[in-house]
């Protein structure tokens, strides 16, 4: 058994990571997200490949055709959905934050901590920033 | 389990069906319930939505209620979907294994989402009924969280109830909102990409899912790495769900900015499910590899003493008062914790018991943060300072709640942390013991102080709690404030009302069905309850605590003023690294991963 699909699976979720942390601009983030993901997907064919086999398809193969693990290529089918649908609702997220405040980058984008201009945008409730105190945003 | 509820679970028509058809029942119903009102969305009227999902939730809650009744008394109901029945000692197919603890678990979930809805009644204005049919797959997830016997198929209803929340949190689409949503999203995913992880490698070494054929393959393989490193990212995947220190960070930010309702489920069920979850795999499939055990008895006493120390000194210097109940559930996440740790019969019965008592007190706790929101247009304590006059009713039940969640010796929340003192007593974790009454005392003192203020107008001068984050915001307040108080009085009593005695006599046997183990560890037959003086103690020390914060400058201004300048330091801190960064929170997943993998290499 190789040990090239583990280690690309660890190489993948190591960057996506890397991607997470350092992320300036949430589309890239979402990215980096999906290469974590992706670092899954690689993990569980690796576990489920048997070399010389067939993809679990028996329609043009006799019964007993050696295969690959059937149920690991089921997991990742399940996994794809998953990706899509939360890579789907954060991009609608990005989409509705980016309306509202004109910008994607996380630090600018803190629940929190909203900026100390509130009040300027369209819709929207009232915000304040550190009550008692006016603390401007820190700069990069 | 009580007689009555005996009775009253016999006298549904449910009870006279066959044991495999149950199990999926209460799954299927909201599933196909939210299916007819998509459909529907556009032409139902706009109560419509609202009475449905009330009804659909109750009748999930009676559907529970009917499998726990028959599980304690049949022993666990188990369906195999399609017929897939294990062959010659393999399950290829996926099972429903509903033993009575997770149908209890379940049931209270249900309710849970009954009174929330019920509270939410008339909450948005124009939805189509979105928010009733997500809220309705949430809970379907959870039910089948509780139930499934199949490891991916807990990853799936683990992964629903993640995506239902991220939309939930969102759902007012306001600015705070939807960036709170997005680092509670991609920190979340995260977890389940770790949990998958996990189960795959589980499922290379045993080659199957069923959680019965991956425990006789844990406890073949002995000391394995493979197995060490799936049950790290597994446990890791839930520990980021249930706000373990130092997976934390998102939940402040998400539970915060969540309209309130959400919030009620957050904190007072999705927390506790993933509780749930880690001490169902702690013992279904891990329990076999010694390894794993000692892991879990020190990772999990140590940080789950730890979050609840952090979580208690978070909300004392909280001014936004849904942020400071979300670190009250952090430290309350935490003494569940050391309850998994502590790996003995009493500490799971506590662990059963708590999360239940929990999750009533804190939903009532959210629900008046949300009439606040309401009726008062803010949840900012210093704000609304004395300006919950009026509001008794509220303001009774906070104190009320205050006192329970300080370790007020009455109700189930008692009669769960009496358990879990006892069995961490009995088990000389005296360190993890002192803390979770700490941890007890510092929430409940939080709430206490935050309530005097709001309800009473106390304490005029804010102490290092001024400086904390805070946000403006408000609910739509033309709804009834009666429809919104009687949920969250209904859930005080259920804590109050509940049948202690009975609950105690059925807890040794509900602990050996969910476990799966005939007998153990620290087993007397008997639940063995705490010494009566702890809950005095935190309950004591928390209104001391309490009084300090409100009227420390009068009575000893030095003191106080010394205290507070001592404490400004630390407490700008900590509220500091809680910076609503996605990134930061990455950084603190990964060095909690580290970890945890430390512990299970070098123990």
């Amino acid at each position: 058994m190789s040990l090239l699909p583990y280690a690309t699976a660890a190489w993948l979720l190591g960057i996506g990571l890397y991607g997470i942390v350092t992320s300036r601009n949430y589309i890239h983030l979402i990215g980096c997200l999906a290469v974590c993901q992706s670092a899954t997907y690689v993990l569980l064919l690796g576990i489920g490949y048997r070399r010389d086999a067939i993809a679990p398809i028996f329609y043009d193969h006799p019964p007993g055709t050696p295969a690959v693990d059937p149920v690991m290529q089921a997991l990742v089918l399940t996994d794809i959905v998953v990706g899509a649908t939360l890579t789907a609702l954060l991009l609608v997220l990005a989409l509705q934050v980016f309306k509202r405040r004109g910008t994607l980058d996380p630090q600018k984008l803190k629940p929190m901590h909203p900026p100390s201009n509130a009040g300027t945008r369209d819709a929207g409730p009232r915000e304040a920033g550190f009550a008692g105190e006016a603390r401007p945003e820190p700069q990069p | 389990m009580p007689n009555w509820l005996v009775l009253a679970t016999e006298a549904l028509p449910a009870a006279a069906l066959p044991a495999a058809a149950l199990p999926p029942l209460p799954v299927a119903l909201p599933l196909l319930v939210c299916a007819l009102l998509l459909i529907g969305s556009r032409a139902l009227p706009i109560w419509l939505p609202d009475l449905v999902a009330v009804l659909t939730a109750l009748a999930v809650a009676a559907l529970c209620a009917t499998i726990a009744g028959r599980a304690s008394a049949e022993g666990p109901l188990v369906t195999w979907f399609g017929g897939w029945t294990p062959r010659d000692g393999a399950a290829l197919g996926i099972g429903f294994s509903a033993d009575a603890a997770s149908a209890g678990i379940a049931t209270f979930a249900a309710l849970l989402f009954t009174a929330t809805l019920v509270f939410a009644w008339n909450f948005f204005d124009r939805t189509h009924g979105h928010f009733q049919i997500l809220m309705l797959l949430f809970l379907a997830a959870m039910v089948g969280f509780c139930f499934t016997r199949d490891l991916f198929n807990l990853f799936v209803w683990f992964e629903v109830m993640s995506v239902t929340a991220f939309a939930l949190t969102a759902y007012r689409l306001d600015d705070a909102a939807i960036a709170g949503a997005m680092t509670f999203t991609v920190t979340n995913s995260l977890a389940g990409i770790l949990m998958l992880a996990g189960i795959g490698l589980l499922y290379a070494r045993a080659g199957a899912l069923d959680f019965a054929d991956l425990a006789a393959a844990v406890a073949r393989a002995g000391h394995d790495p493979v197995t060490a490193a799936a049950f790290c990212l597994v446990a890791a995947g839930l520990m980021i769900k249930a706000a373990v220190v130092p997976f934390q960070f998102w939940l402040a930010d998400a539970h915060a900015v969540a309209s309130s309702p959400v919030s009620v489920i957050f904190s007072g069920a999705m927390v506790a499910m993933g509780l749930f979850g880690l001490a169902k795999l702690v013992w279904v499939v891990f329990g076999g590899s010694a390894q794993i055990r000692d892991a879990v008895g020190v990772f999990m006493i140590a940080g789950g003493a730890v979050t609840a120390l952090f979580g208690g000194w978070m909300a004392l210097i909280q001014r936004h008062l849904k942020r400071l109940l979300a670190f009250s559930t952090i430290s309350h996440a935490g003494i569940m914790l050391v309850g998994i740790g502590a790996l003995s019969q009493g500490a799971t019965a506590g662990l059963l018991l708590y999360v239940v008592g929990h999750g009533l007190v804190k939903g009532a706790l959210f629900m008046v943060a949300g009439i606040l929101l309401a009726l008062r247009s803010s949840v900012d304590e210093i704000a609304l300072r004395g300006r919950g006059r009026g509001l008794a009713g509220a303001g009774a039940a906070l104190g009320l709640a205050g006192l329970l969640l300080g370790g007020l010796p009455v109700g189930l929340l008692d009669l769960g942390a009496r358990a879990l003192h006892g069995a961490l007593e009995a088990g000389g974790h005296r360190l993890a013991l002192a803390a979770s009454l700490l941890g007890t005392a510092m929430t409940g003192a939080a709430v206490l102080r935050a309530g005097a203020r709001i309800f009473l107008g106390w304490g005029g001068r804010p102490g290092n709690e001024g400086r904390a984050p805070t946000l403006e915001e408000q609910e739509r307040g033309n709804r009834a404030y009666w429809v919104m108080f009687v949920p969250c009085g209904a859930l005080l009593v259920l804590d109050l009302a509940a049948p202690t005695g009975a609950l105690v006599a059925a807890a040794p046997g509900w602990t050996r069905s969910f476990t799966g183990r005939a007998a153990l560890p620290g087993d007397a037959g008997a639940l063995a309850l705490g010494a009566a003086w702890m809950p005095a103690a935190s309950v004591g020390l928390a209104l001391f605590l309490a009084a300090f914060a409100l009227f420390g400058d009068r009575v000893a201004p030095a003191a106080a003023a010394h205290i507070r300048r001592l404490h400004a330091g630390p407490a700008a801190l900590l509220n500091a690294s809680h910076s609503g960064l996605v990134g930061d929170d990455v950084v603190w997943i990964v060095l909690g991963l580290a970890v945890l993998a430390l512990a299970l290499a070098v123990v």
